[in-house]
């Protein structure tokens, strides 16, 4: 059974090294990457050739992206029935206060910065696969 | 007085020159000399603004003869700003007057005959005469002090957009840098992880340098970031007790103080006007310095606070450590300045400039007093509670 996690993150560098962290921590996620908030809006709603893309059981989004940024695809994913009961996660760079709030206010489920040390990240990844993907109960398709 | 320009009628202006005739008949028993003498422009007005005696300066200083002045309206001259105060010390009496008046320089703008307009400073005393009251003012052209006093607001003024500038560029300049750094980091260290003793030891050591390079730098620019937050993210000062930011730094330094083994006690510490964070990071640099900079088993560390000048607290934090040759007493004060090799004790060296921008910003002094082998000293000066 496939944990299916959908990644919304414009750079390539912070891509790999997810998807790298994410294997060692738990080789039944399948990641999959959206590169603009555009690109993660057509994911989610299975547009063009994203018709057979799956329902992600857990978003992960940085806030800072072309096109969409990734406040304004929060805001999208939390007023839509359907997606809004799946979890979503900010991972970004940012430590401002004024970022932290507006993504709580936009019903973020949780909000994380990257930390800069490679193991530091290892642990926040071990700790989303910990309580996100294996303790926390979140309801199946609605 | 409305109009500027306007000549009066016949009549006032001849009833105006009448009264300066007089006036000067009255002035010649001694007075006029005096007048003449003044260093100042000199011009005398009835309580109606009108022009009744100048003297020699006052028609240099203006361009006109003196007799293009008397009797006209002082508005002609001083365009603005003194006709007004006449009338409204209409309502005062006069010795009201003189004592409200006597020695407060106005700064207005004064108006030659070329029309062309110079900053001024008059001084008016009134005078009580026969014909009623009459207003002197001294008139002293200040384009020089003006002029000065302009060229050093905007040598100010550029002062702070000089160092907003530069407290920008270096809050910038590490947060921007610390993404790229990142890349750099945590793929250095996913090499060294995967391939560590699976390709041959030259591509080991490369590895390591690389790592150990990009630690090193995250370590700077987190330092650099810290040391600009001391200008951009200071708090108000308010009343913190030291003894609480004290403590609080002594908490952070728990783990360093057990390993080291040493023995930090302080007396009773003084409220100060403070930011709270800033003083307990001032306290962690120097109580977490002499923790460092020492050879001993168990190091003794001792602070202390006395009153001193200028309503201000003076902290000392003693140690017995390995102490510091006076010749670099001023530079490790600096950014990025060691003392020590890298391999003998670990740090960026800008500990202490933080130190030295907290307590400057709390207009503070930092120093330290030492001898090598007998430990050092470092005192520090904060603003006392009122």
């Amino acid at each position: 059974m496939h944990i299916e996690v959908l990644l919304i993150e414009d750079s390539p560098g912070d891509v790999r090294l997810t998807q790298e962290v994410f294997r060692d921590a738990n080789p039944s996620i399948r990641l999959h990457v959206a590169c603009d908030g555009l690109e993660a809006m057509a994911f989610l709603k299975h547009e063009g050739s994203q018709a057979k893309a799956p329902r992600p059981d857990f978003i992960l989004l940085d806030l800072n992206l072309p096109k969409m940024d990734g406040r304004e695809v929060l805001a999208c994913i939390k007023k839509d029935e359907s997606l809004k009961t799946i979890p979503a996660i900010v991972l970004t760079t940012s430590h401002a206060e004024a970022d932290i709030l507006k993504s709580y206010q936009l019903q973020a489920n949780c909000y994380l910065t990257k930390p800069v040390q490679l193991d530091e990240f290892e642990n926040v990844v071990k700790s989303i696969n910990d309580f996100w993907l294996k303790k926390a109960k979140i309801p199946q398709q609605v | 007085m409305k109009s500027t320009g306007a000549p009066l009628s016949v009549e006032a202006s001849a009833s105006a020159r009448k009264a300066a005739d007089r006036h000067l008949a009255w002035m010649e028993g001694g007075y006029h000399g005096l007048l003449e003498a003044a260093p100042d422009a000199m011009v005398v007005v009835d309580r109606s603004g009108v022009i009744v005696l100048l003297n020699a300066q006052a028609e240099t200083q203006f361009g006109y003869r003196r007799d293009e002045l008397l009797g006209q309206p002082v508005t002609r001259i001083i365009p603005a700003g003194f006709a007004e105060r006449l009338i409204a010390d209409d309502l005062r009496s006069a010795s009201e007057a003189l004592a409200q008046q006597i020695g407060t320089g106005i700064e207005l703008t004064g108006r030659r005959k070329d029309d062309s307009e110079f900053p001024i400073e008059i001084m008016l005393s009134p005078l009580e005469t026969a014909q009623g009251i009459l207003v002197i003012a001294a008139i002293r052209n200040i384009s020089a002090r003006k002029a000065a006093e302009q060229t050093l607001m905007d040598m100010v003024s550029e002062l702070n957009r000089s160092n907003e500038e530069l407290s920008q560029f270096a809050y910038i300049a590490s947060h921007d840098l610390q993404e790229p750094l990142r890349m750099v980091a945590s793929y250095t260290q996913l090499l060294s992880k995967r391939y560590k003793g699976k390709l041959d030891a030259d591509a080991d050591e490369f590895i390591a340098f690389a790592v150990d390079g990009a630690n090193r730098m995250q370590r700077l620019i987190h330092d650099l970031l810290a040391y600009s937050y001391v200008g951009t993210k200071g708090k108000d000062l308010v009343i913190v007790s030291s003894e609480e930011a004290l403590g609080e730094a002594l908490r952070n330094l728990q783990v360093a103080i057990q390993e080291s083994g040493a023995v930090v006690t302080h007396g009773v510490l003084p409220n100060v006007l403070a930011d709270a964070g800033q003083l307990t990071a001032l306290f962690q640099n120097l109580v977490g310095n002499a923790i460092k900079y020492t050879n001993k088993e168990n190091p003794v560390i001792k602070i202390s606070a006395c009153p001193d000048v200028d309503s201000k607290w003076r902290f000392s934090v003693q140690d017995n450590g390995l102490g510091i040759d006076e010749k670099y007493f001023k530079i490790i004060f600096s950014m990025f300045q060691r003392l020590h090799k890298r391999d003998e004790f670990a740090g960026t060296g800008i500990g202490l400039a933080i130190c030295k921008k907290i307590v400057e910003r709390h207009g503070g002094a930092i120093w330290v007093e030492s001898q090598p082998g007998y430990g050092s000293t470092f005192h520090f000066t904060l603003p006392a509670t009122a």
